[in-house]
């Protein structure tokens, strides 16, 4: 998928407003990315159904690279396209949920602060469902990060709310056909070279050898945070 | 070596020529002279005095922002320790080289220069750094030289006495030899008074006296020490995280940790192994005495402290020096209302500021509409088995009408978890690889 298509998928979801479009065509260094196309499927290998994406919540995947963490989150609520804006006063255009509801987004989970992300040991970047308040920002509907408090806005891109991270989360790039949800790369700025190059021990023990660990995929098994690590650290 | 200043010692030594120290028994020892290390700058070299959490991370970030910019970190250790979770290990709950790491990696990857010398002094109107290993000159200095400890506040001048104090009571608030001297006092005790004397603030790391406290009381519980911890506090009440802390002591530790508030400090006599407060004479069998603290020595030598405060005033933007604005101070030697000097605040003030508003100057461009607000988020650990933390964090905004940093908010999570332990590991560790990997 190219720019071109890529912008054909925010078509479709941003009609009414064409004026966002242009922003997509004039972002710089902050656009689409793509990557193999990618389905996400269930424990059972079978494609994930998007009902099988419960509100109350979250989900990990791995993608575009097998072993870099995204979170997939359904918010409830239909979400539209949205300008992301950056600390430094860039923007660019996220296409909004996708799935029959398009409520279902996802996002790397990677910290753009310092990196932290979820591990079979323990997890400190978290999505807060509906109800579920995290202390520090105060609210629910948000990806927080306990290391330093940094704090992301799902329905926004994956927008910094508050805390230290100097740049939006970066946003996976769903698309829904025909009752299937496919990874088609990133939107925004990545951190996969830094993350693999200073984790690259971890990377070495979890999956055997650094290039092991930068295969692309093409199937993400879709799994509940609760079965993917032992400790979900809240804050 | 006669009326001979050490700036006319440097001037010979700045012409490349040999040099002799005369010693009073009349003869002379002939030294190379220490010259020029670097060829001069082009415009854009940024010296940073310093290799603390403030200097390093400024070296990478300036580095990173703009890649044509000559950076030369200059630090005196031949490896980092880290201040903050010190008090974890002291109580045992991480090895050693979870706080040590090494200055060449990051030089490397970011493509810094560093310098391992002691800056003997600096020379603001030739721009110049001095140290044992020759000079360097500077465009723009960023001097992150930590603190200093103001053992004149207790001892009038005393050096014999100073010295004394410090190094049968080390105060352990600037990494090394005396962290592991504490260590080992506080796993050695067995019975009496432990005295803990906190700092009056400003001082480095606020709650740091508190968690120590934690931490010696969490070992001396641990080995069923007879005795107690008596914290000497000037202050009225424990700030910050008090009711954390309270709790804790009272919870965890019952009778073992004494908390004494208002114990200004009246007289320190380290021989005597007493104390004179506001709020009593305390006799001690062992202690952590900590005195005031001010800014580095380094601060002092290139005449860039209040000596009414003992701090740098900077510009709370940009943190230039009121002094000089080709000169930075981060980290804690500088004073700005509202940040505490911590190494996170330091880390991101550092990052957020003092690097953005360089860049900027060094572009052309207006270096306070450059400067983004920082935050700070500090954990404590209060309890060793299990782990359990508290913590803070603070959001702050600019006020660009005014030219301040203000709070905008204020996160205290006081009761322990051992959730929030976990995290104090993390946290430590994403600064680490942000700072050295």
């Amino acid at each position: 998928m190219d720019r071109r298509d890529f912008i054909r998928v925010c078509t479709a979801v941003a009609l009414t407003s064409p004026s966002l479009l242009t922003d997509v065509l004039l972002a710089k260094g902050s656009g689409f990315k793509p990557y193999r196309k990618a389905l996400l499927v269930n424990r059972e290998g079978k494609p994930l159904r998007p009902e099988e994406v419960l509100p109350s919540k979250e989900y990990i995947f791995f993608y575009p690279y097998r072993s870099t963490p995204c979170l997939l989150i359904n918010l409830g609520k239909e979400v539209g396209p949205v300008k992301v804006k950056t600390k430094e006063g860039d923007t660019y255009l996220w296409q909004g949920g996708v799935g029959p509801a398009r409520s279902i987004v996802a996002f790397s989970a990677i910290c753009t602060h310092q990196l932290s992300h979820p591990t079979p040991s323990q997890t400190f970047i978290n999505y807060y469902p509906e109800g579920k308040i995290a202390k520090a920002v105060r609210r629910d509907r948000v990806i927080q990060c306990c290391a330093h408090m940094s704090a992301f806005d799902p329905a926004r891109g994956g927008e910094v709310i508050e805390g230290p991270a100097p740049f939006p989360l970066t946003a996976i790039v769903l698309s829904y056909e025909e009752g299937k949800i496919y990874a088609l790369g990133t939107l925004g700025r990545e951190v996969y070279e830094d993350f693999f190059d200073v984790f690259r021990p971890d990377l070495r023990k979890l999956y055997g050898s650094s290039r092991r660990a930068r295969e692309l995929v093409d199937v993400c098994k879709v799994m509940s945070m609760e079965e993917y690590t032992k400790e979900i650290v809240r804050c | 070596m006669g009326e001979m200043s050490r700036r006319d010692l440097f001037k010979l030594a700045g012409a490349g020529v040999l040099i002799g120290s005369v010693y009073s028994v009349g003869y002379t020892k002939p030294v190379k002279s220490p010259g020029r290390m670097l060829p001069p700058p082009k415009g854009n070299r940024v010296v940073i005095v310093g290799g603390g959490w403030a200097g390093v991370t400024a070296a990478k970030y300036i580095k990173k922002e703009m890649p044509r910019a000559e950076v030369v970190l200059i630090e005196k250790r031949k490896i980092f320790m880290s201040c903050p979770i010190s008090n974890v290990w002291l109580g045992g709950l991480v090895e050693m080289d979870f706080l040590m790491h090494d200055y060449h990696t990051p030089a490397s990857k970011y493509g810094y220069t560093f310098i391992n010398a002691t800056v003997l002094d600096i020379d603001r109107a030739k721009r110049r750094v001095y140290t044992n290993e020759g000079y360097v000159d500077y465009d723009y200095l960023i001097l992150a030289p930590g603190i200093g400890y103001n053992y004149d506040a207790w001892f009038k001048g005393d050096r014999e006495m100073a010295r004394y104090c410090g190094t049968h009571f080390p105060s352990a608030f600037i990494p090394g030899s005396e962290h592991i001297a504490l260590k080992r006092k506080v796993h050695n005790f067995e019975e009496g008074t432990f005295v803990l004397v906190v700092p009056p603030p400003p001082h480095r790391c606020p709650p740091a006296p508190y968690e120590r406290a934690a931490m010696i009381a969490y070992v001396f519980k641990k080995n069923r020490v007879k005795g107690k911890l008596i914290i000497l506090d000037p202050k009225k009440d424990i700030k910050p995280k008090g009711p954390g802390f309270r709790n804790a002591y009272v919870e965890l530790y019952g009778d073992l940790v004494e908390y004494v508030p208002n114990a200004k400090i009246k007289e320190v006599d380290p021989v005597k192994k007493v104390i004179r407060t506001t709020a009593g004479d305390f006799k001690f069998d062992d202690a952590n005495l900590n005195p005031p603290h001010r800014a580095g020595d380094l601060a002092w030598k290139a005449d860039l402290v209040n000596p009414k405060t003992g701090w740098c005033d900077v510009d709370p933007l940009t943190l230039q020096s009121k002094k000089d604005p080709r000169v930075f101070v981060a980290g804690d030697a500088s004073s700005v209302k509202g940040f505490p000097k911590s190494g996170d605040m330091a880390h991101n003030h550092t990052q957020t500021m003092v690097v953005k508003a360089l860049v900027a100057l060094m572009k052309g461009k207006d270096p306070k509409e450059a400067v983004r607000a920082p935050t700070n988020t500090c954990y404590s650990m209060v309890n060793g088995d299990p782990k359990e933390a508290i913590v803070i964090n603070v959001i702050y905004d600019i006020d660009r009408k005014k030219g301040t940093v203000v709070k905008k908010k204020v996160n205290v999570e006081n009761r322990r978890s051992k959730q929030l332990a976990t995290a104090t590991f993390e946290w430590a560790r994403a600064l680490y690889r942000d700072m050295f990997s």
